[in-house]
């Protein structure tokens, strides 16, 4: 019995030519999604000839090989602060997590275990409002966020990120699975809701908590209509930012150009690949695709 | 009596003050921007004006009069009409490729999804250069394709460099790609959980059934991945609506030859920030708001319509 069943799967994997098949398929796909990467490291490697004309234009090899657009846009400290972009992304990407976590915990700790006059109501007002599309906001954040004094400035940056209900809405789905039994034994040793949370409910619910962080910290790291308008000083931009008002000035500068963005995509390729396992069960999870 | 009563207003307290940080902000920077966006598109609101006059709703007879309003329209609708139905396909594809393989999919995975944690300033960046005329990447290897063909005497015409960005009428299509290249790799994620959630056993029943592979996506796969896709189509409809940051590097502020580039949610931001005619700007948004919101309802009651006639079809 047990060796008719095993046969097969023995035969399978010796050769399956459908399964050779579908790898090359795939692998030429993955190719496809990584040449414009690779083609950009490869132009910020090329000497300005290479760049734009003949066969150097053609090769995927530098050669020769320099730094010289690195060296190029690194010394242009006064229109390419990079390193106080980058820390500016750095600071702003992890204070809206931070932000995030804590606020949309304590309401979905509220909306999921707590009972209270207009929970229900309140609720169903922040489900509403996530089909609200980002964009039909902007001019009225940009005159509240003026109005409040905050403009050009890292609270502009921060705060008005926490006004969304979607970390809500999923830590509350979480939060409403942990089962009530848990809960009610907690009580009756003398928790308050705060012990609840912190000892019964936030340990069950790292999973959810990981995968709205990471998200939160890509989405705040790649934000560019609100950061583009709530910023105007140089030294206030963030990287994406950063980087498109750059580019407007040295448009046709291709090397340098390849290089600026070769060094705003590095270090979220590497947070990404360093990730990537908690990155792809976290979207297969919350349903959030990272945009 | 009142001490149950105490105790329920103790838990009102006690609720009101969990939910509390979140709501202030959620009322300063969600609930209060709906109200005063409205607000705004019924007042001509010119920045540097000493007041403000209420002016009903002019700015939207304004808009609905606009050469260049339906012109934004008109790209922004051409850019989902590419976007949304071919990126979902590219998705699903990739995703239907990596259900396939027993093993070893997560390079593959993680390559397509690489290009959706780079900015779309890189993006863009990036892609004006692949899309360069003479030396750009995508026109390089199509003209050594060609030649290469031609050398072995086929009769083709010399290769005549595609205009990417240059020809208007290729404008929303080169700005469609990009798009699908930057953001395919998330919706593929989605579609291969939903994959993952289809029972074994109905591609088991087909197979004893006899059914094909192109029989077991119809009856199997799609019917059963239907809420995935209703999912991704919504999600996908109501980003690309919004498309912004693709023009603005790539073309701003004029937007491209032609203002071939010109999206709504750009058309509002040149009218509110560039103009400084924050009603009229706001009327916009208001406009693309109302738009994307009938057009989420329309989605679900399609796919529920389909639903609808598949179930009865069964019975």
């Amino acid at each position: 019995m047990s060796t008719t069943r095993y046969r097969p799967q023995a035969r399978r994997r010796r050769f399956d030519p459908g399964q050779a098949f579908l790898h090359g398929v795939m692998a030429l796909a993955a190719l496809l999604f990584l040449a414009p990467l690779g083609w950009m490291l490869s132009t910020s490697l090329k000497s300005p000839e290479d760049v734009i004309a003949g066969l150097g234009a053609m090769r995927w090899l530098p050669n020769p090989l320099t730094t010289e657009n690195y060296r190029y846009i690194l010394s242009k400290v006064e229109e390419f602060p990079v390193w106080r972009w980058t820390a500016n992304s750095v600071l702003v990407a992890l204070s809206v997590t931070a932000l995030v976590l804590v606020v949309d915990t304590l309401a979905a700790f509220a909306y999921a275990r707590l009972r209270w006059r207009g929970r229900d109501a309140l609720f169903g007002l922040l489900v509403a409002t996530m089909l609200v599309p980002g964009q039909a906001l902007l001019i009225p954040s940009y005159l509240i966020v003026r109005a409040l004094g905050w403009f050009d400035t890292y609270l502009a940056l921060i705060v008005p990120a926490g006004a969304s209900a979607f970390g809500v809405f999923l830590l509350r789905q979480f939060f409403s699975n942990i089962p009530a039994e848990l809960e009610e034994a907690a009580v009756l040793d003398g928790c308050g809701p705060l012990q609840v949370l912190r000892h019964v409910i936030l340990p069950l619910a790292k999973p959810a908590l990981a995968a709205l962080g990471i998200f939160t910290f890509m989405a705040t790291w790649n934000a560019f209509e609100g950061p583009l308008l709530y910023t105007d000083s140089l030294a206030m931009r963030t990287l994406p930012i950063g980087i498109a008002v750059f580019q407007g000035r040295y448009n046709t500068e291709y090397g340098p150009m390849m290089a600026a963005a070769t060094l705003a995509a590095v270090p979220v390729v590497i947070a990404f690949l360093l990730f990537q396992r908690h990155i792809i069960k976290g979207i297969a999870l919350t349903g959030l695709a990272g945009r | 009596m009142s001490s149950s009563r105490n105790a329920l207003r103790r838990a009102d307290r006690i609720g009101w003050l969990f939910a509390l940080p979140h709501l202030v902000l959620f009322a300063v920077f969600l609930l209060a921007p709906v109200g005063y966006g409205f607000y705004l598109s019924l007042h001509r609101w010119h920045v540097l004006a000493q007041d403000h006059p209420f002016v009903g709703f002019a700015n939207y007879r304004a808009a609905l009069a606009d050469d260049i309003f339906w012109l934004a329209l008109r790209n922004t609708l051409l850019f989902v009409v590419i976007a949304v139905p071919f990126g979902n396909a590219v998705s699903l594809l990739l995703a239907l490729g990596l259900n396939g393989l027993r093993k070893a999919s997560t390079p593959y995975k993680v390559a397509v999804y690489l290009p959706v944690v780079v900015s779309i300033s890189v993006v863009a960046v990036l892609w004006r250069w692949l899309y360069n005329r003479e030396v750009g990447l995508l026109n390089l290897t199509a003209k050594g394709f060609v030649d290469a063909l031609r050398s072995l005497g086929l009769p083709l015409a010399p290769f005549d460099p595609i205009p990417w960005l240059a020809d208007p009428s290729l404008v929303m299509l080169s700005i469609a790609l990009m798009t699908i290249w930057w953001t395919a790799g998330g919706n593929m994620i989605l579609y291969l959980a939903g994959l993952g959630n289809i029972p074994e056993d109905y591609y088991e029943a087909a197979r004893i059934d006899g059914a094909t592979n192109a029989q077991r996506f119809w009856h199997v796969t799609w019917p059963l991945l239907r809420p995935t896709t209703l999912f991704c189509l919504v999600i996908s409809v109501l980003g690309s609506f919004q498309i912004f940051g693709q023009s603005y590097v790539l073309f701003a502020p004029g937007s491209g030859p032609a203002r071939s580039g010109l999206t709504l949610a750009l058309y509002m931001y040149q009218q509110g920030f560039s103009q400084y005619e924050i009603g009229y700007g706001a009327a916009i948004a208001y406009l693309l708001f109302a738009l994307v919101l009938g057009l989420t309802v329309v989605q679900f009651r399609l796919f529920n319509a389909e639903r609808r006639a598949r179930e009865g079809r069964a019975i």
